[in-house]
């Protein structure tokens, strides 16, 4: 749990962050998203105690990371942006300093590096030294560090930066594993990732909060229609007149083999009414969808009407 | 705290300027111990040619002058080992690391020196196996030898503080080395200043601020709690320093 208010954080005259309040509630994903630059790091920094706001606070689990920082820092896992590492020690090394760094009890340091070992798939690779690793290895060794004290709320930044997809998409099933009894953060600039791996998604850029919210309500909040696209068998010509005189559609454009999109009004979903208007025309029906907006199309919006705005 | 001393001194003996460095150090003391001992024989065989009444202790020839060669070999090579203690962590990103785990800054800085004065002590400590083979030759005087590695301990203990400090200024570990180098150096220097100083106030502070200057009555075998206390107080005000360097993020930004 993470509350965070009326943060800010300036680097000289540069403004890095302005003005964030938002919360991260138990046991729940947030993603932060937004463009190179928009404060995605610095905010991590300052929730992980890595250095102090300009003004604001942050209280991690009840306390605050500047007054009660050891205690703050004791409750995070932290996996920093580009993961650094110590090259030279061998995994299981590594992660037993960490264990101790972070406070475990000496008989309980070797069975825990066994089961972050174990939970992050690094058995092969324990007795390796970190520097000889390939990236997607470190990177799971970087989220082991994180997990080793069992930490009830976990911080990663750009957790799958640099990896290829097959690395990608286990590090994700990785986060979701970690995931269930644990407060995330994780900031990202792949939208599919945030998407999928959050519960609710935090667009940031130029140091401000542009929209938070879950997902599918992002998606839906901001379009002004409801796109729909059908697939009939044959004659689209014929369908989209049959399409267009129903009530609410509000424009249809056909396209090549049997492909009609349809735009209609945001709050009603016209599928069934589309499909019994077709099937009494005796037009064969193949396939209705409802597209929403992509986040990225809204990631899109938000950040050019931002700097409109400006 | 343990922990960190534990990674620590990995990371020292994982690393191979460690051994570049303590091969170049045993070398050259081992230079020192054989020219010692060439100039005792030397003097030995004089002495006797000439009947002459004359101590030819080993303490004056051989233990003295190899500590003294030692220490200043310590001047040289402290700063090598000291450079990479922070100033590394800052550039491979992993202070981010030390910085966001539940661990003071004095426990920080307390493990890093703990370590490094460990691998000082086992390096001086390879320098051993000349007492031993002085001591297989002739009896030696057992009090000068331990005090003089007890004042060679506390003078490496105080360098090593130095370039902790200078370490935990910047990430470049070629700048920190020079700095303490030249930080240890200062110190160095002021004990020949004093000289040229007419007897007064600055003189005497100039004198007692001198890292050398109290080295000496370890040398001769004397144990002086004043000098013993200026080096640990000494290397204290550097760790201190460490420690106000490290809190600086925490109101600088």
């Amino acid at each position: 749990m993470i509350t965070i208010e009326g943060l800010c954080k300036d680097y000289g005259p540069r403004i890095a962050i302005r003005d964030l309040t938002f919360e991260v509630r138990q046991g729940e994903v947030l993603g932060f998203l937004g463009p190179n630059g928009a404060g995605k790091t610095t905010t991590m920094k300052i929730i992980t105690a890595f250095m102090p706001p300009t003004s604001g606070r942050v209280s991690v689990m009840g306390f605050d990371t500047v007054k009660d920082s050891l205690k703050a820092r004791s409750c995070i896992g932290y996996l920093p942006e580009n993961n650094p590492l110590y090259n030279d020690l061998k995994v299981e090394s590594f992660l037993a300093f960490a264990a101790g760094a972070k406070g475990l009890k000496s008989n309980r340091r070797r069975e825990r590096v066994k089961e972050v070992i174990q939970a992050c798939g690094l058995e092969e690779v324990g007795g390796r030294v970190i520097g000889r690793l390939s990236k997607g290895f470190r990177q799971r060794v970087g989220l082991a560090q994180a997990l080793i004290n069992d930490p009830p709320v976990l911080v990663l930044d750009e957790p799958t930066i640099g990896l290829d997809p097959k690395q990608i998409y286990e590090i994700r099933h990785l986060i979701k594993d970690v995931a269930r009894d644990r407060t995330i953060v994780l900031s990202s600039h792949i939208l599919p990732e945030v998407s999928q791996l959050c519960d609710r998604v935090a667009i940031i850029n130029k140091g401000g909060i542009v929209a938070i919210d879950r997902p599918e309500n992002l998606t839906t909040g901001l379009r002004e229609h409801t796109s729909i696209t059908v697939r009939v068998g044959r004659d689209s010509a014929e369908a989209a007149r049959v399409i267009g005189a129903q009530d609410g559609v509000v424009k249809v454009v056909p396209a090549e083999d049997g492909l009609l999109t349809i735009d209609t009004g945001r709050d009603t979903d016209l599928r069934p009414a589309i499909v019994r208007q077709l099937v009494a025309a005796d037009i064969d029906v193949y396939e209705i969808t409802r597209r929403d907006l992509s986040l990225e199309e809204i990631f899109m919006r938000l950040i050019t009407e931002e700097a409109s705005d400006a | 705290m343990r922990s960190l001393f534990v990674k620590e001194l990995r990371l020292y003996f994982t690393a191979p300027i460690f051994y570049a460095v303590a091969c170049v150090f045993l070398i050259i003391a081992g230079i020192f111990f054989s020219n010692a001992m060439i100039r005792e024989s030397m003097f030995a065989s004089q002495i006797a040619q000439y009947q002459m009444n004359m101590p030819v202790g080993l303490t004056e020839i051989v233990i003295q002058p190899l500590f003294d060669g030692i220490s200043l070999l310590m001047l040289f090579l402290v700063p090598l080992f000291s450079m990479r203690l922070l100033a590394e962590e800052k550039a491979s990103g992993t202070i981010e690391l030390l910085f966001t785990y539940p661990l003071t800054d004095i426990t920080l800085v307390a493990a890093k020196y703990l370590a490094g004065l460990t691998v000082l002590v086992i390096l001086i400590a390879c320098t051993g196996a000349y007492m031993g083979i002085l001591a297989f030759l002739s009896p030696i005087d057992w009090g000068v030898v331990i005090s003089s590695y007890t004042g060679l301990v506390l003078l490496a203990g105080s360098f090593l503080a130095v370039g902790l400090f200078a370490s935990s200024l910047t990430k470049n570990q070629i700048i920190a080395a020079s700095a303490s180098f030249g930080l240890i150096l200062i110190f160095w220097a002021m004990g020949g200043l004093s000289e040229h100083l007419s007897s007064g106030l600055t003189s005497k502070v100039i004198t007692e601020l001198a890292l050398l200057t109290h080295l000496s009555s370890f040398l001769k075998g004397i144990l002086v709690l004043k000098d013993a206390a200026y080096y640990v107080f000494f290397s204290l005000f550097f760790l201190a320093l460490t420690v106000s360097v490290l809190e600086s993020r925490r109101w600088r930004g």
